[in-house]
């Protein structure tokens, strides 16, 4: 575990020092001129309208931060000649892949509660209420998607650089967030094999959308019961961990020459 | 008693092309010695070590190191590596880097933090330890990345062109650090394209051409009175 820490925490240091950050201090500053600009169009007032542009962005810019900083870690490495003395220490290639995943989870981790703490503050602020339990299972929620999304272009990254990676999650994970519900419809107007064929996708795909809580927080419908609450976030751990072995099968007899480098 | 490195029958194929890097490779290195590995360039000298780190799985054939199966991570746990084009975090310091590589061995506390101190100071680049890697020059980067590479006190170094790219204050700097090594018993398997440093430090000598090894030997015998090494490197290469 020491080892998967320290890998870990080169990706903090690496996102801290080459001043990443500052990525996201301009998306909170995105977040924070949209939400204030509110006041501009008469809905400053209107606390759900703050809630709903609030919570699209910080899943906007978790989306974004989630792809990029886990698809761009292993290519960097390579490129950069790094990953020879890094490999050449005693530790296996899934703990390298476990390190790089828990760094960069956990920077997007982190960045999303930057955001939703600034989302509510501002409710308050506009004598706004929420419900603690309910955000809390929504960030909860939040983080298993970005975890399934970082090991997910993890995966990728494994064996493309790092554009191709980023798009190819990009594009995916549009598809299981704004297609894979839509399905359902598709599957009451096909018939026969068509009907069968759109069922068994639709079972296949990750569901991203079930762990979306936005709607629940925005109307104050209350917080999940424990069992369905518990069952999407072990839903999301089991996709995180699919990607994470898909990674590892991809990664554990990966070839490294100095045409790595190039 | 079991070698520090043992290669048995090993070639590695690179696809596309179906390039012959290693063609049935057989090499033992006793346990202190300081192994100068040569050839010309595309010899193959880079992917042996590369297999012996388990970078690239060997297409047929075996490696250990000290009796263990190179596949295995544990065999990597005496070893130090300093690779060709080394080049590391430039966004840590010297001390931060070093600290972080004692981590994956392990290493904590104050025990971790005297192994810094000391190999600071036996690197030469003591003064620099709290500066950024980015500010340091090419020898300091050479000479911080074969920190790393000992800080756990390896008793195998894999030196991939050590000395390449390096003023001559910087190749003597290097040539004490492996000679130092070899005073405290461990073993040294390094490449060079430097002639005339393998022939100050090394004990032993392997030529490498076309994935195999032509010549083999103690550099005492390989080398008549009066000859050097790169005479006998260049009538070695011709006559195959």
């Amino acid at each position: 575990m020491t080892q998967i820490l320290t890998i870990a925490s080169v990706v903090w240091l690496k996102m801290l020092r080459k001043k990443d950050i500052y990525v996201l201090l301009i998306l909170t500053g995105a977040l924070l001129t949209t939400l204030i600009s509110l006041d501009i169009f008469g809905l400053g007032k209107v606390t759900g309208y703050i809630k709903e542009m609030g919570l699209l962005m910080a899943w906007l810019f978790g989306w974004i931060l989630a792809v990029n900083v886990s698809s761009r870690e292993i290519p960097e490495e390579e490129t950069r000649g790094t990953i020879f003395p890094l490999l050449a220490k005693p530790i296996t290639r899934f703990q390298f892949l476990c390190g790089k995943l828990l760094g960069s989870f956990t920077i997007v981790a982190v960045a999303i509660l930057v955001f939703y703490v600034l989302v509510f503050a501002v409710v308050i602020s506009r004598g706004g209420t929420f419900d603690f339990k309910t955000i809390a299972q929504g960030y909860a929620l939040h983080c298993a998607a970005l975890a399934v999304l970082s090991a997910m272009s993890l995966a990728f990254s494994t064996r493309m650089n790092y554009d191709a990676a980023a798009s190819i999650s990009y594009v995916l994970s549009g598809v299981m967030f704004l297609l894979v519900r839509r399905i359902p419809v598709f599957i009451t107007y096909a018939e026969g094999i068509r009907a069968n064929a759109l069922m068994i996708i639709y079972n296949l795909l990750p569901h991203l959308e079930i762990f979306d809580m936005r709607k629940r927080i925005i109307h104050d419908y209350g917080p999940l019961n424990a069992l369905p609450f518990c069952g999407i976030l072990a839903y999301g751990l089991l996709l995180s961990l699919l990607f994470l072995m898909l990674a590892w099968l991809s990664y554990r007899q990966k070839r490294f020459s100095r045409g790595t480098m190039l | 008693m079991i070698p520090a490195v043992e290669i048995r029958n090993l070639t590695v194929i690179f696809e596309p092309g179906n390039i012959r890097a290693l063609d049935a490779l057989n090499l033992t290195i006793p346990k202190g010695r300081v192994f100068g590995f040569i050839g010309p360039n595309g010899a193959g000298k880079t992917t042996a070590m590369h297999v012996l780190l388990g970078f690239v799985p060997p297409t047929s054939g075996e490696a250990f190191i000290f009796g263990e199966n190179v596949n295995h991570s544990i065999a990597r746990k005496q070893i130090g590596y300093l690779p060709e084009h080394p080049d590391t975090y430039r966004f840590m310091t010297g001390y931060e880097l070093l600290s972080m590589t004692g981590r994956l061995f392990l290493m904590k506390g104050k025990s971790l933090k005297t192994r810094i101190d000391e190999i600071l100071e036996q690197t030469g680049i003591a003064d620099a330890a709290n500066r950024k890697i980015a500010t340091y020059s090419r020898g300091m980067m050479q000479r911080i990345c074969l920190a790393q590479a000992l800080i756990n006190d390896p008793d195998l170094v894999i030196l991939d062109e050590p000395t390449g790219g390096l003023d001559p204050i910087g190749r003597l700097a290097i040539r004490k650090i492996i000679t130092g090594l070899r005073e405290r018993g461990k073993t040294v398997f390094f490449s060079s394209h430097e002639l005339s440093e393998v022939e100050l430090v090394c004990d032993y000598l392997a030529i490498l051409s076309k994935g195999k090894i032509v010549s083999e030997g103690a550099v005492r015998d390989l080398i008549k009175p009066g000859d050097n090494l790169e005479k006998y490197f260049m009538e070695t290469i011709k006559a195959i």
